[in-house]
């Protein structure tokens, strides 16, 4: 009987080996077996579901890890990218701060503006074109700061959506979206197009669409993409467009023949009567463009540059599909490189990320101007990059300053009164943990993090009832906005 | 190395520049000439200053003194000792903490000859040739004919825009760039110095690339600013206090690879606190404290728990320093709330070594005299100001301010009423050690590079004597 028993245990370690040799001999199958399953076949862990929905959105709900995990990866990044946008869910956003008009007039004031903007991050139902639509803002940074009316941001903000809202608008491509960008109103305002004028050129959009927009003033090997001269051409190409705002709900650009430069221009080393559009075409049949385009938007999503061929395949990929984004988003939404280091988050989170992250993550919409101030403090007001380049991301997000803001907002968010915690007289430490945790959405904490958080919570005096809600504000705040909250 | 005239000149980028101040025509400007790169740190600097060009241009010893070498101008205003000592000195000075740098970075690229407009009657004909619509008028009192005037500086072949001169009628206080100026002789009272063509060369005409090799001293793209690199190899260890950026994020300038350095938005309340928790449920900023020591696999979490340590550090550091009182002598800007915050942490005994400040909006494509006028009265006062406040705390003699920008503008300007993207901008640096007045060769307006000023220094050479300071 032992002996049998004993025999029947053996196989155990068998079964399920230590996670290295699992990890070796995945490889030699991968290797040596016939064509492993696609990594986009891989059925997502929780842990998958975590990395997809913080990269491709604002973090996931406990519905969507309800959802999703069990399903295939593949699946998944087709449902972000096919399924429209959406209506948004839940109560409108208000300023109770503001009781005499509590409705957002986007209008009227500028923290409306930002506002509405993060109340739809936090309140659609598939987030994927809202972050994406951030990212174009990103990537053709124009300022409120420079721009009026308001009313040209809010149109170009729908621009953005439009083109980012790939389940209305599969075929967004990136040639249209540089069209259409090069005519806003907003943009020709705030890289002053509409000062550009025949024998009066002004070369402010031009440089940037080289230098920002489209290729990078040098190739990988230090050569330059263009020369001082390509701008002043470029920009010949580009005069003659202005702004019409007599109707300020409805501003529109117009193209004025007599103020355009018709005459031959030569940029890139193509000569030609160029108009906007053309000389917009120029600047992206330049071998240069592909490759900086898609690294940014891999860099935006993914830890780490993109190996050779990965980029060569996402080259290509665009290239085939005449400069489309949905299909080199789905590689890259699919790429193992984006589930890399999956215990332990590998990026830091964008503010605007990290705010309506946490807003989801507490289920709490917009009531006040308070998130519109803290993100200004934490360096990203949405509406307001620092300058055309946009917002620098990485670990230059956190400073000694920032992670006061950080902090700052979410000593606001444990305190409101909507998320108020109950008192639970006699509640263990481990379960004022569990709670608090779970309150604010089960955001990453590392094992050690929590063992010190819990170390705080048996420490604390919770003899009364406000020591008791001390404790569980304390707690929500260090999993929110404690260096584990950061990353994602 | 006894006379540091015969130390061979090693750095061609620094040579060119010193050159080009002799000789503004000289054909070294060419801005694909001089593609050097180098790190800027102290023993690199001084070796780098004496050679014998300015002898052999005929150039004396104060005229070359002039020419942009701070940490040796510096000691020979104030003490007029000979060479040799005036090198063993910025040795010396190099390792003393009580020096202490301001940097004040204008965003966008300041239109440096609309402030220091050139006088010399060729050159202000030129000038006011290639601007029908913005020029300044020349020497006249503020406003005449709806055009903003022009004082003449001291000594000097510009006349200061009278809105960064003191006077009603002018800037609107008692002082200004050109009470700074004094005589423009460097001697007492003469405490700004002026380069007027300043540009990291070769010279280039983006923001981002000009400002990234301004911040990071160099041509390679490098993640560590040109202090950070020297806080690296001379700092603290353990200090972030050692160099502030006052605002919301950390300059290029002070990113490091190892030494601590922080940003501080404003003084009062920094630290971690939760409304609703008080001192006595606990202590949040060393409960905070306890998140930060577990080792982290990736970058970004490992910088998450850094920079959460180094603000539990800086929070104890500032808990007993108090926000700045109102200050009537600054004028209402947001520039003047940083520089009062800088002035505290200077004098608080931190061990403060580098404080940087980015402020403006001088990108000025179009409507130039709407976007950049308005500022000049802001910045000329609020400089000033800061000078005296430095003074009231005793601590004027160890701080010295530069004000720089990415580059200048186009000399011509252009059909809205702005001025394009330039080369060679402004760069002042004011304080008591300094000696005051041109300190760079005025680049020729009827000799222009493709409309362009001529950089006549690089600025790697103002950066390679600051570190030698």
């Amino acid at each position: 009987m032992a002996t049998a028993r004993r025999r029947r245990a053996r196989p155990r370690p068998r079964r399920r080996p230590v996670a290295a040799v699992r990890r070796v001999t995945r490889r030699i199958r991968r290797l040596a077996l016939p064509p492993a399953p696609p990594f986009e076949r891989r059925q997502m862990t929780v842990e998958m579901v975590e990395r997809l929905f913080w990269r491709a959105g604002f973090g996931p709900s406990q519905g969507d890890r309800d959802r999703w995990t069990g399903r295939t990866l593949g699946e998944t990044v087709d449902a972000l990218l096919a399924t429209p946008q959406g209506p948004l869910a839940g109560p409108a956003p208000a300023r109770n701060d503001r009781p005499a008009s509590p409705g957002l007039d986007p209008k009227a004031d500028d923290a409306d503006l930002v506002l509405t903007w993060l109340d739809r991050m936090i309140r659609v139902p598939n987030p994927l074109p809202e972050r994406l639509a951030f990212f174009w803002h990103r990537h053709w940074a124009t300022s409120r700061a420079d721009v009026s009316p308001v009313q040209l941001m809010i149109r170009q903000n729908e621009l953005f959506r439009r083109h980012a809202d790939l389940g209305a608008n599969p075929g967004a491509d990136f040639r249209t979206l540089a069209h259409e960008v090069g005519e806003d109103p907003a943009m020709l305002r705030f890289l002053t197009g509409e000062a550009n004028v025949k024998g009066r050129p002004n070369e402010n959009y031009a440089r940037e669409l080289m230098e920002l927009f489209c290729l990078g003033p040098l190739d990988p090997a230090g050569t330059p993409n263009y020369t001082e001269d390509d701008v002043r051409e470029l920009a010949r190409a580009m005069s003659g467009w202005r702004v019409d705002t007599a109707n300020p709900d409805d501003p529109k650009s117009y193209f004025t023949a007599s103020r355009w430069d018709g005459g031959v221009k030569t940029v890139l080393g193509q000569a030609g009567a160029f108009g906007l559009r053309d000389a917009t075409d120029v600047v992206l049949s330049h071998p240069a463009h592909p490759g900086v385009l898609l690294r940014k938007l891999w860099s935006e999503l993914v830890t780490g540059p993109p190996d050779d061929a990965t980029l060569q395949d996402l080259v290509a990929t665009y290239t085939a599909t005449g400069r489309r984004i949905a299909p080199v988003l789905r590689k890259i939404l699919t790429h193992p490189q984006l589930f890399d280091s999956l215990g332990e988050p590998s990026m830091i989170k964008p503010p605007i990320v990290y705010v309506a992250g946490a807003m989801r993550g507490m289920g709490v919409g917009v009531t006040d101007r308070v998130p519109y101030d803290r993100l200004n403090e934490m360096g990203q007001q949405p509406y307001f990059p620092p300058n055309v380049s946009g917002w620098e991301y990485g670990l230059a997000w956190l400073t000694t300053n920032t992670a006061i803001a950080r902090w700052r907002f979410a000593s606001y968010l444990v305190n409101r009164a909507d998320v108020a915690p109950q008192d639970v007289p006699g509640e263990t430490p481990d379960a004022a943990v569990d709670r608090a945790h779970a309150a604010c959405g089960r955001p990453w904490l590392s094992a050690q993090s929590r063992v010190q958080i819990l170390d705080y919570a048996t420490r604390a005096r919770v003899d009364t009832a406000g020591r008791r809600r001390a404790r569980q504000l304390l707690l929500r705040a260090m999993i929110i906005a404690g260096p584990d909250g950061q990353v994602m | 190395m006894d006379d540091p005239r015969d130390v061979p000149p090693v750095h061609a980028a620094e040579v060119q520049a010193l050159r080009c101040a002799d000789c503004a025509r000289a054909e070294s400007t060419d801005p694909t000439a001089v593609p050097v790169d180098r790190m800027p740190i102290p023993a690199d600097a001084l070796a780098g200053f004496p050679d014998g060009v300015p002898r052999a241009r005929g150039m004396d010893r104060r005229a070359f003194l002039r020419n942009g070498i701070l940490g040796v101008a510096s000691i020979y205003a104030a003490t007029r000792i000979d060479w040799t000592r005036a090198f063993e000195a910025a040795v010396a000075e190099a390792a003393d903490p009580a020096n202490q740098l301001v940097m004040i970075y204008l965003n966008g690229g300041l239109d440096g000859i609309n402030v220091f407009v050139p006088n010399d009657p060729a050159e202000y004909a030129a000038y006011q040739a290639a601007r029908p619509d913005l020029h300044r008028a020349l020497n006249t009192p503020s406003v005449a004919g709806g055009r903003v005037g022009s004082t003449a500086a001291a000594n000097a072949n510009v006349s200061f825009a009278n809105l960064v001169v003191s006077g009603t009628g002018n800037n609107g206080d008692t002082k200004g760039l050109d009470t700074l100026w004094g005589d423009g002789t460097g001697g007492a009272g003469s405490d700004l110095a002026y380069w007027p063509g300043v540009h990291f060369l070769p010279a280039n005409q983006s923001h981002f690339e000009a400002t990234d090799h301004i911040f990071t001293g160099s041509l390679r793209k490098v993640t560590t600013g040109w202090l950070g690199r020297w806080l690296d190899a001379y700092g603290s260890t353990s200090n972030p206090l050692q160099a502030v950026s006052i605002g919301n994020a950390l300059s290029k300038q002070i990113r490091t690879a190892s030494a601590p350095t922080c940003a501080v938005a404003s003084l009062g309340n920094f630290g971690f606190s939760v409304s609703g928790v008080s001192s006595a449920d606990a202590d949040v900023n060393a409960e905070v404290g306890r998140l930060v020591g577990a080792p982290a696999g990736t970058e970004a979490l490992a910088r998450s728990r850094g920079v959460y340590g180094l603000t539990v550090n800086v929070a104890g550091q500032l808990r007993a320093v108090a926000a700045p009182g109102a200050n009537p002598d600054y004028p209402a800007s947001s520039l003047s709330d940083r520089l009062k915050t800088a002035a505290t942490i200077l004098a608080a005994g931190l061990g403060t070594r580098v404080v940087t400040i980015d402020w403006g909006s001088f990108d000025t494509h179009g409507g130039q005299a709407g976007g950049m006028d308005p500022q000049l009265p802001i910045l000329s006062r609020a400089l000033a100001a800061f000078r005296n406040d430095l003074a009231a705390r005793g601590i004027e003699q160890r701080v010295i301010t530069v004000v720089f920008t990415e580059f200048g503008r186009r000399v011509a300007e252009n059909g809205s009423d702005g001025t394009d993207h330039g080369a060679g901008g402004p760069c002042i640096i004011i304080g008591s050690r300094v000696r005051g007045g041109m300190a760079g060769a005025h680049p020729s307006l009827t000799s222009l590079d493709r409309g362009n000023l001529r950089v006549t220094t690089d600025f790697r050479t103002i950066w390679g004597a600051i570190v030698g300071d």
